[in-house]
């Protein structure tokens, strides 16, 4: 129980920083206020709140790339949209002719009217602090907008169309005179106002609305990377496929990835130019989107601490080691009397760093300086294979309540045909598994087993055919909506999440049964707690159903495990979505005798909770202990239906493992 | 100029623009065909090979358009500029495969494909630094000859750069089709294990296909300042723009098709500045790289590529 | 069993591992010169994985791998390929946009080329006459059966004195599946010893001369194709019954 209670609370311990890491982020925390007072060089503190605004953009960053794993190379665009919008609105660029219909703005403070020697004019004055919000949802949008293109292409086509993107961007800003003032840029941009009085030209201000900018980005990215979204982001990371078959909305997340990256970028634009004064294109290009992923890669994709250390090398990097080393290397020149030493400038080459540091990172170290997996020590795998074999099915199962058994068939498939190209690789199947029942399919290598439970699960199109599931038809459904209704899988060749420990993989197979969403994450209200809590507890349940397996090895990364383990945490997870037919694919594939007896006795057990299976395997006498009907697959097509021991001395099976003879002089 | 006149200077135009972007994309699409690798840092060994180009032909005392050759020398002089070229690009090509990106070739992910993107700052930041900022003049020691085509202008430049792709493509094509090696890449391209089965060592391929592509990105680099008379360290990313685009709309991994890629890309160029203006052509280019990818993955004339996530 | 001399490939208590998955255990094969030999067993039994062992695809954790009395299991693909070793692969796998000649070809690649190339041809086209009329059809527009004919005639090309075949039934129809093991026979007859993991254990049984059987990556049953025809627990290893329940 205290094993228990331990490995329950550890991801809650995080939440609450241990004593040496509170006091830790405390002195952080009091440097970073003290600085400007301590060293009062306008200059440093101006280096400072810029290094502030690279922090948030790689913040944001981080959770597209980081998180999600989508390599967005055009991400200086939305730092871009939301630099001309607080621009636009605050510059005297664009200045309609004043008409009555703006005088309630004016009212509201957010416009005000001048006279420049001719017409009345309307001149934009936005509030910092408003801009601020309503950027980041400006930038969220476009954020939807430039992604939604890419959500269904392979990682390097995604980059590059986001490359595209991403260049579209300043290029339309040179072009779009009228609005953005074209190459030269937006001038005059207005400075934040607090209570009336303007931040000005001194650093200061910016560089405490930079940092606590900063600490509110970074407390959002923790918050989202430790909930039911942050998981779910990190699953279609690691193996998309899988997350959508375990119950993750693809589009709906990517999606929201982008948005809120986006939104970072937009929230940085309105206080980078409103410090800057100004706004040209060249701020925006793809050397600012590749700077922003040196400082992901360096610091560790996937690793909120890291980014920000990322960010704030990349920033000593340019204004202090650069020119430090740029002086040296005149010194040098001039001791040694080479004239290209002398005037080399090191600066003005920070991409060569920049393509260094990317080189060097991808060849030696991958994680990045602060990596983002944790890494709890692996057992190997000869410890791993416990000497004790469990008998007699799955432990605690009371825990984990019934199933109400329903009547009519679980899962009912007619006539399904699937093809793939020109090759048939499902005949005309019927298949029925009734409710509370076990169905096992078995059959030759190249039967469609599989190709089955892909069409059943939607991760294949079915041409002909249906397919119902408590009596609904899910055919065409994807396969999130297909968890959602009740059915989950496991697959042959085990998908899971290799670097999220087993906990985590766990309560993927959750995602959708919870219901908190990125605000509800960030807020963390009372319900979300109590939620994720729910969850945890009724994730090491299932885990705990495979005694001392898995329990021990709840916060391990999953890479680590060997291999029967990995199979048995597929199953735990699909079990975590509260199915009501499970369909395992070759589930003791790979387990030796003594450990296939364990998990076909683990499954009878839930059988008898009265969960509908499904389930190919194909040794035969798991076949025999588990199932009431078997039914034969070869090439595609049923040829046999039965009971177990019917189907073993059906001639047709027979011949179909062991082959026609064409001949037919050979009995077997 | 007649408006017929006009169009069909700028179809000249293209048709050499064309030239130098097919001449880049087949490079590029040579290595993505057998890696699957996008490799970024090919438009800079582009630019590092004009660069090149122009000392070869600095130290055969020319410079600028000022001394003119003819005849036997002109030839001599520009076969040995494009061997060399060829060379010392094909050279860092391997280089950078056989110390960069062979340690990577079993990881998954973006990995390679940002390291790529390292290099290629890294080559551009070196020429920035060794070079300077700004523009250099390319020696040129072409004859200024020109013919009237109707109304338009038809340079021996022009010519020169036509026949030297054509070639370059000629040899490539018959390299792939005919030679052993060339054989062994396209069966790598198209089933790497089934291809180590047959006794194809892999790397050997590998490596081959850098040297060729970053040896056709050199010739390229050459034609560029024969073309422009002048180079600078920023001519990668345009060019790679285009050249890139190019690839992806001929079918990227497709040898024809980057070719057909790179003059629809070169005429795209030439009519849609005189027809849009400069700054607009790169939305439109860009416009089509999005398209293609996004609707018509596979190009032109590709084979529909296998969905990986 | 037999003369040492006489035995072409060896498997010496080789061990296999995928990760912590251990494929093949401890198994030991013998083939003699100018044998055919079936690799038979069901799912996941750990046939693909001795061809890719012998191929060098696969390396083994531990024991010895021995072609004509050299040890090759820490030998390049290709350099075992150059001794005499050439794979039909499973599925085929031709390169589908070449020619049928230019797979052929491919196939030659380890060989200096010369005379000898256009002799195999000759030799290729005999067997398969079909091929000879189509020799410049695309591989990729060709039937399975179409396609085995080739697969089999690009391991030809090799002059192999080994042939490692996989799966060479899966996926053809009846008739092609007789077509296929009327020329291995032939191919065996001219002088290649044929190794041959297959599914289709009939089939295999009617023409292989010694077999073994696999399961969970043991050799579980052995002996001449006689024997094996009418031994009773060939079903049950092919059907994936377990073993007497073992100790744990």
């Amino acid at each position: 129980m205290n094993a228990l209670a331990a490995a329950l609370t550890r991801p809650f311990d995080r939440l609450l920083p241990a004593r040496r890491r509170q006091l830790a982020l405390a002195v952080l925390v009091a440097c970073i206020l003290l600085f400007p007072v301590v060293h009062n060089n306008d200059a440093d503190i101006d280096s400072m709140a810029n290094a502030a605004a690279y922090a948030t953009l790689a913040l944001g960053l981080n959770i597209v790339v980081g998180f999600a794993g989508l390599l967005d190379l055009g991400y200086a665009a939305f730092f871009a949209i939301g630099a001309y919008y607080y621009g636009v609105f605050t510059s005297f660029q664009v200045m309609p002719l004043w008409n009555e219909y703006w005088a309630p703005l004016a009212t509201l403070g957010l416009v005000e009217k001048i006279n420049q020697g001719g017409p009345d004019l309307v001149h934009f004055t936005l509030s910092f602090w408003l801009a601020l919000p309503t950027a980041a949802m400006l930038t969220a949008a476009f954020g939807v907008l430039f992604g939604a293109p890419t959500l269904r292409l392979r990682g390097d086509y995604l980059a590059i169309v986001t490359l595209g993107f991403g260049e579209i961007v300043p290029i339309v800003a040179r072009n779009v005179d009228s609005v953005t003032n074209g190459a030269a840029g937006l001038n005059g941009i207005q400075a934040p106002h607090l209570f009336g009085w303007s931040f000005g030209v001194s650093a200061t201000p910016y560089y405490y609305v930079g940092m606590a900018l900063v600490a509110f980005l970074i407390f959002v990215s923790i918050r989202l990377r430790d909930s039911r979204i942050g998981r779910a982001w990190m699953a279609i990371r690691e193996d998309e496929i899988a997350a959508s078959a375990m119950g993750v909305n693809l589009v709906r997340l990517k999606l929201l990835a982008f948005a809120m990256g986006a939104a970072f970028a937009g929230f940085t634009g309105v206080f980078y130019v409103s410090k800057l004064q100004t706004a040209t294109p060249e701020m925006f290009g793809f050397p600012v989107s590749a700077m922003i992923l040196v400082m992901v890669v360096l610091g560790g994709m996937g690793s909120v601490w890291g980014v920000v250390l990322g960010a704030a090398v990349l920033q000593l990097l340019q204004s202090w080691f650069l020119p430090d080393l740029t002086s040296w290397t005149h010194a040098l020149g001039e001791l040694i009397g080479s004239e290209w030493l002398q005037h080399v400038d090191f600066v003005e080459a920070i991409e060569l760093f920049f393509g260094i540091i990317l080189v060097v990172m991808m060849l030696f170290r991958r994680e990045g300086l602060i990596p983002a997996a944790r890494r709890t020590p692996a057992l190997s795998f000869e410890a791993q294979h416990v000497a004790g074999v469990q008998r007699g099915g799955f432990v605690g199962l009371d825990r984990i309540g019934r199933w109400e058994k329903g009547s009519g068939n679980a899962l009912e498939i007619r006539g399904v045909t699937v093809r793939f190209g020109g090759l048939t690789a499902l005949n005309r199947v019927d298949l029925a598994v009734p409710a509370g029942g076990v169905v096992a399919v078995i059959g030759p290598n190249g039967s469609g087993k599989s190709t089955l439970f892909n069409a059943i699960t939607g991760l294949v199109a079915a041409e002909e055919g249906s397919i119902r599931f408590e009596g609904a038809d899910i055919h065409g459904l994807l396969p999130h909506e297909i968890l959602a209704r009740g059915v989950a899988r496991t697959f042959q060749n085990i998908r899971l999440f290799p670097n999220l420990t087993v906990l985590e993989n766990v309560l993927i197979g959750q995602h959708a049964r919870l219901s908190t969403g990125p605000i509800g994450a960030v807020l963390r209200l009372p319900r979300s707690r109590a939620e994720e809590r729910a969850a945890a507890m009724w994730a090491m349940d299932i885990i705990g159903l495979f005694g001392s397996r898995l329990t021990p090895r709840a916060q391990q990364t999953v890479s680590g495990l060997s291999y029967a383990n990995r199979r048995r945490v597929e199953v735990a997870r699909a079990l975590a979505s509260r199915p009501r037919v499970l369909l395992l694919d070759e589930p003791t594939a790979g387990m030796n005798p003594a450990e296939t007896l364990e998990l076909a006795e683990q499954i009878k057990s839930l059988h008898a909770l009265g969960l509908a299976i499904l389930l190919i395997e194909h040794k035969l006498d798991v076949v025999t202990r588990l199932a009431d009907t078997v039914v034969v697959l070869d090439h595609g097509e049923k040829i046999a239906e039965g009971r177990p021991d019917e189907v073993r001395r059906n001639e047709e099976v027979l011949r179909a493992y062991l082959g026609r003879a064409a001949r037919e002089t050979v009995n077997v | 100029m007649t408006t017929a006149d006009l169009f069909l200077q700028q179809a000249i135009n293209g048709l050499s623009l064309g030239a130098m972007y097919a001449l880049l994309a087949l490079g590029f699409t040579l290595v993505y065909g057998i890696l699957e690798l996008i490799n970024f840092s090919h438009f800079n060994v582009f630019m590092v090979g004009s660069f090149i180009a122009m000392w070869v032909l600095q130290q055969f005392g020319l410079s600028g358009q000022n001394t003119i050759l003819y005849g036997l020398p002109l030839v001599g002089v520009l076969a040995v500029a494009f061997v060399a070229t060829m060379l010392a690009t094909g050279g860092i090509g391997v280089g950078i495969e056989r110390f960069l990106l062979r340690p990577l070739r079993n990881v998954k992910g973006p990995a390679a494909m940002i390291t790529t993107i390292g290099v290629s700052y890294i080559l551009f930041n070196i020429i920035l630094l060794t070079e300077g900022a700004d523009s250099m003049n390319f020696p040129n020691p072409l004859p200024p000859v020109q013919f009237a085509v109707g109304g338009a202008v038809l340079r021996l430049r022009e010519i020169l750069i036509w026949v030297i792709a054509l070639l370059l493509m000629l040899a490539l094509t018959f390299f792939v089709k005919r030679t052993k090696l060339g054989k062994a890449m396209r069966a790598t391209a198209q089933d790497p294990e089934a291809a180590r089965m047959m006794g194809v060592e892999v790397d050997r391929v590998i490596m081959t296909a850098f040297f060729l592509g970053s040896a056709l990105a050199g010739a390229s680099g050459l034609i560029f300042g024969l073309y422009y008379n002048v180079i600078s360290f920023i001519i990668g990313f345009n060019a790679g723009l285009r050249a890139f685009t190019a690839a992806v709309l001929g079918g990227i991994g497709n040898v024809p098709g980057a070719m057909l890629g790179g003059v629809l890309i070169g005429l795209t160029e030439a009519l849609g500045s005189q027809l849009v203006g400069a700054a607009w052509v790169d939305v439109i280019i860009f416009g089509i790289l999005v398209l293609v990818l996004v609707f018509r993955p596979a190009g032109l004339l590709g084979q529909p590529a296998p969905n990986k996530s | 069993m037999s003369d040492p001399a006489d035995t072409i490939l060896q498997f010496d208590a080789v061990n296999t591992y995928y990760g912590d998955l251990h494929v093949l255990k401890n198994v030991d094969y013998t083939i003699g010169r100018g044998e055919i030999v079936s690799l038979l067993g069901g799912n996941a039994s750990g046939k693909s994985t001795t061809m890719k062992t012998i191929m060098g695809v696969v390396r083994p954790a531990s024991g010895r791998v021995l072609f004509d009395g050299a040890e090759i299991q820490d030998m390049a693909t290709s350099e075992r390929v150059r001794r005499g070793i050439a794979p039909v692969l499973e599925a085929r796998r031709l390169f589908p946009r070449m020619t049928i000649y230019e797979n052929l070809e491919m196939g030659a690649y380890t060989r200096p080329k010369g005379t000898q190339f256009e002799e195999d041809l000759e030799r290729v086209y005999e067997l398969f006459p079909r091929l000879r009329e189509r020799r410049n059809q695309i591989a990729g527009t060709l039937s399975g059966g179409e396609q085995q004919m080739v697969a089999i005639g690009r391991a030809l090309m090799a002059r192999p004195r080994l042939i490692c075949m996989d799966e060479p039934s899966m996926g053809l129809s009846p008739l092609y599946v007789e077509q296929v093991f009327d020329i291995i026979q032939q191919i065996n007859r001219q002088g290649t010893t044929i190794f041959m993991v297959e599914q289709n254990a009939s089939m295999a049984l009617s023409i292989a001369h010694r077999a073994y059987v696999l399961q969970t990556g043991q050799v579980v049953l052995s002996g001449t194709a006689a024997e094996l025809r009418e031994n009773p627990l060939i079903r049950e290893a092919y059907l994936g019954e377990m073993q007497v329940a073992t100790t744990a």
